[in-house]
């Protein structure tokens, strides 16, 4: 048996930044990815990341504006705390590698995002996300750290409350392991992949969410699921917020500004629940081109600046739409983007289960609360993977001796045999689009108790379905037959989770907007949700948000 | 827009094979109507939906951004999920789609990237600090906008090992460590915080940098227009600077032989014959370029070389040149 003191799943800024926590702190550590490092998700992270450092900014307008964003459902606490890393946090990037874009004075540069009182987010032209995994990646070379390269997470093993390790394979030949250890942190990212239109990667399927949530482990606010309001049309590609933030400017089929309209302060750079909402609404009103959508126009801002700080959406808008952003408007439509919701986690990065951690988009501790600001979840993976990396640390110094036992092994085996086993069955893939097309079109921005509830029957029907699921492919080297089939489940599970919650939760806030409860309810509403695995489905409770000083008020942008 | 774009007939031909089954590669043919601007990776993505799940390959972002998908495209190194089908029809009638050059092929467009990690590591892909000066404590190192533009394009660089894919040298000599790995080199150089300019310009100097054939291939090839040859250009330029060298020329020979005799290789030596004395793209572009540019058979390692008694000769020659030197 593979055995190490902390094995961390996810090699993505959270998982990197975990494992360089805990490695400094002087133990032997894996760190496991389906995807080599430098291919994860984070890397498409285009805006930049959000530090109160520039002389008329401060740390307390950045934590106001986060709660504020949240709509007073973040816990207030671990906000402060994440404003106050926020410095320092960008500052030990630039000192591992990480090359920004800077003013004339040498300081780093700095843009206005959405939702944010002052221009806030640093960047590295429109590819923030690159920028700063290729610098914690080759900072991480100067430690020894295992890499397990292209290993598939299948479960989190937990025996008397405890976690021992996990099960895992290897993509290349397909044998079940597994690898022993006292803490497991899981960092991997994202399950966007739930809905159809989604500017998230293919793999971005909660893989470690849903082996948490089997295991034990409760998940948090997973009802809150954030929609970008820039999406390309067909390939939901995103436009970062940084184009609105550098000038670009929404506009409607009758070439107005409508963003006027809905926030007659910051126009179209208010929090992106409240554009995303009002670009659905001009098209559903008949204000939206032929096709749905609106446009983004960014010819005002010249050829000169469009190309050089916007130089991938150039790109992704000639490849991917036909449009020259230079001389032509994008036309975008919202589009699935960001998870509120995750592993429950406290500021330490602690799950519910003894010896589990999680950070990153998998994890939510809550800083985000109903509504997450751009910029605030690169920043979010570093501060709290390095929170998690740092405690698990801590934590293996006094615990037992981690046991994994040949029928934990067995189990994941016959998972996988079963799935070959069978002579028909449905397709993973076939599933798959029937899911993202119930969340798309019944668990979307605007949600009605009859769509929710015709979502929750279909999600079921299709987990039903799913237990005839068949892998064709019998290859025992990059089966992606298989791990389509392992992903599908994943997002299924999941995607119950987002509808059960959405359903229970009958009041609007910050991404969870309900026709039927269209005001916030601070009275019954104001907490967390959490949701437990059971064979019947997921049981729901309620856990209260931390406050320090700041009172809820009306958002108003 | 692509709006109203008339679907057109996509032949694909598909590189199929299973390292871990063994057996003989083939290719497999499928056909799909699809919009001309539609890319590449969404085609193979709807031929495993529709006609064949067992079809094998590496992507994930579908925005050119991870790096995963790079495969060769009617023969040229591309990411599948920024390259349309459209072009590709038009001027080869079909699409024939291989596993990337210069890395094992460990089933149909998967292969072993190890080669092209092993020569990115030995970059020491890290700043590298001296301890009597370190980073300025509780703030960053101030960079103005102009040392920001010496990185050139090279931090667009998302390792998707297409310019290694097409560059003749790697496939040449297992020494040479491919252009990612030198623009990487070079965005470390050039880097106002890095401290090892000298040693890392010491070091490649005798670990490959002269192998470049400078053809070019890498920038033709490279999604991100990174441009590794201009890069590798001016390391050569700043090698030189650093040594206070002069003549470039008889680098290029001690480079060659150091590695010659060192690793024994034969390879190499196709290529020491096309680099000896050419400057410039159409020059560098005889025989061994052409191989790259043609269809790639069927083979699951690259084509053996075949001129031994030439290699020889230029072996020596070069020797003799060195002798005559010193
Ligand atoms: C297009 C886009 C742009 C964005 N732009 C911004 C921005 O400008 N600013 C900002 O603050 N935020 C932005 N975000 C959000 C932010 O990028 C993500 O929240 C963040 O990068 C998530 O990082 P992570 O480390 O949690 O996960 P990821 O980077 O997604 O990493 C997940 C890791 O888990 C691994 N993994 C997954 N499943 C398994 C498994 N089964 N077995 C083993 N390993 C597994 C993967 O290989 C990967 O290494 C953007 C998001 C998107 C989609
Ligand atoms: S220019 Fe040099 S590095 Fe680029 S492909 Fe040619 S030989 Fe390789
Ligand atoms: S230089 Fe270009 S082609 Fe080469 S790995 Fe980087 S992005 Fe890919
Ligand atoms: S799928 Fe990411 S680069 Fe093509």
């Amino acid at each position: 048996m593979l055995k190490h003191d902390i094995v961390v799943v996810g090699a993505g800024l959270a998982g990197q930044r975990a494992a360089l926590a805990a490695a400094r702190a002087g133990h032997d550590v894996a760190l496991v990815s389906k995807l080599h490092p430098l291919r994860s998700h984070s890397g498409a992270a285009q805006g930049g990341i959000n530090a109160a450092v520039g002389k008329e900014d401060s740390v307390e307008t950045h934590i106001y504006d986060t709660v504020k964003g949240s709509d007073y459902l973040g816990d207030q606490d671990a906000i402060e705390f994440f404003c106050q890393q926020a410095g320092p946090t960008v500052i030990e990037m630039e000192h591992f590698g990480t090359i920004f874009s800077r003013s004339d004075d040498g300081s780093l540069a700095r843009r206005a995002f959405g939702g944010a009182g002052f221009p806030r987010t640093i960047y590295a032209a429109d590819r923030t996300g690159l920028a700063l995994l290729q610098g914690i990646y080759e900072h991480l070379g100067t430690e020894t750290i295992r890499i397990y390269e292209e290993w598939f997470l299948l479960s989190v093993v937990v025996r008397d409350g405890r976690v021992q390790g996990i099960t895992a394979f290897d993509r290349k030949t397909l044998k079940v392991e597994g690898i022993e250890a006292k803490a497991v942190i899981l960092a991997t990212g994202p399950f966007g992949r739930v809905y159809g239109r989604t500017t998230n990667a293919h793999s971005c399927t909660g893989d470690g969410v849903a082996a948490a949530y089997r295991a034990g482990a409760a998940l948090k606010d997973m009802e809150f699921v954030q929609f970008h309001p820039t999406a390309l049309m067909e390939s939901s590609i995103l436009i970062t917020e940084g184009a609105r933030g550098e000038g670009g400017v929404l506009k409607n089929v009758n070439g107005e500004r409508f963003m006027a309209r809905y926030a007659p302060h910051v126009l179209d750079l208010a929090s992106r629940d409240v554009v995303s909402r009002a670009i659905v609404t001009e098209v559903k009103e008949g204000r939206g081109f032929p096709g749905g959508f609106v446009h983004l126009e960014l010819m005002h801002l010249g050829k000169e600046k469009v190309e050089t700080r916007l130089q991938e959406i150039c790109d992704f808008s000639r490849t991917y739409a036909g449009v020259d952003p230079v001389t032509e408007p994008i036309p975008v439509y919202p589009a699935q983007h960001y998870m509120m919701g995750g592993i429950s986690t406290n500021m330490k990065g602690e799950a519910s289960l003894i010896g589990l951690y999680a950070a990153g988009e998998a994890a939510c501790v809550s800083i985000h609360g109903a509504n997450r600001l751009g910029g605030n979840s690169l920043l979010e993976t570093l501060v709290f993977g390095k929170q998690a990396g740092l405690a698990a640390a801590e934590f293996v110094g006094t615990a037992p001796d981690p046991e994994i036992r040949d029928d934990d092994l067995d189990k994941e085996t016959a998972r996988i045999q079963e799935l070959w086993n069978r002579s028909e069955g449905e397709s993973p893939r076939a599933l798959r689009a029937e899911l993202q097309q119930t969340m798309d079109q019944l668990v979307g921005i605007y949600r009605s108790p009859e769509e929710l509830y015709r979502g929750l029957r279909q999600v079921r029907a299709l987990q039903e379905r799913y237990r005839n699921v068949r892998v064709i492919d019998r290859s025992t080297t990059y089966n992606i037959d298989l791990t389509d089939a392992l992903e599908v489940g994943n997002l299924l599970a999941l995607a119950e989770v987002i509808v059960v919650g959405a359903i229970a939760r009958t009041e609007s806030r910050g991404a969870h907007t309900r026709l039927d409860y269209p005001a916030r309810d601070d009275k019954n509403w104001m907490k967390h949700t959490l949701a437990r695995w059971t064979p019947n489905g997921p049981e729901l409770s309620y856990a209260p948000v931390a406050y320090t000083r700041w009172e809820p008020k009306e958002r108003v942008y | 827009m692509f709006a109203d774009e008339k679907l057109i007939n996509v032949p694909f031909d598909v590189y199929r094979y299973d390292a871990s089954r063994g057996g003989e590669p083939r290719y497999q043919h499928y056909e799909l109507r699809l919009a001309p601007h539609t890319p590449i990776l969404t085609g193979l993505l709807r031929i495993r939906d529709e006609l064949d799940p067992t079809l094998s390959l590496r992507y994930s972002c579908r925005s050119a951004i991870c790096g995963s998908c790079a495969m060769l495209v009617n023969s040229k190194s591309r990411l599948a999920c920024h390259t349309p089908v459209g072009p590709e029809v038009r001027e080869h009638g079909r699409i024939v789609v291989d596993p990337m050059r210069n890395q094992p092929i460990l089933r149909d467009l998967v292969v072993d990237q190890q080669p092209f990690w092993s020569r990115y590591e030995k970059m020491e892909p890290h700043l590298i600090l001296d301890p009597k000066h370190p980073m300025p404590e509780g703030r960053t190192t101030p960079m103005s906008p102009a040392q920001v533009e010496r990185f050139k394009e090279t931090p667009r660089c998302i390792s998707c090992a297409a310019c290694f894919s097409a560059c003749p040298a790697v496939e040449a000599d297992p020494a040479f460590p491919g252009p990612m790995a030198l623009a990487k080199l070079y965005r470390f150089v050039v880097d106002p915080r890095d401290t090892a300019q000298t040693h890392r310009l010491r070091t490649i100097q005798t670990e490959g940098l002269w192998l470049c054939l400078r053809c070019h291939l890498c920038t033709e090839a490279c999604p991100k227009d990174v441009r590794p040859s201009e890069r590798i250009r001016d390391l050569k330029e700043l090698a030189v600077q650093a040594q206070g060298g002069t003549e470039a020329g008889s680098r290029h020979a001690i480079g060659f032989l150091k590695n010659i005799e060192e690793r024994g290789t034969l390879n190499e030596l196709k290529l020491v014959r096309q680099t000896s004395g050419v400057t410039g793209l159409a020059a560098s572009l005889p025989q061994g370029v052409r191989i790259w540019r043609k269809k790639p058979e069927v083979t699951k390692s690259p084509p053996p070389i075949e001129d031994l008694d030439q290699v020889k000769k230029i072996y020596a020659a070069l020797k003799d040149e060195k002798a005559e030197e010193s």
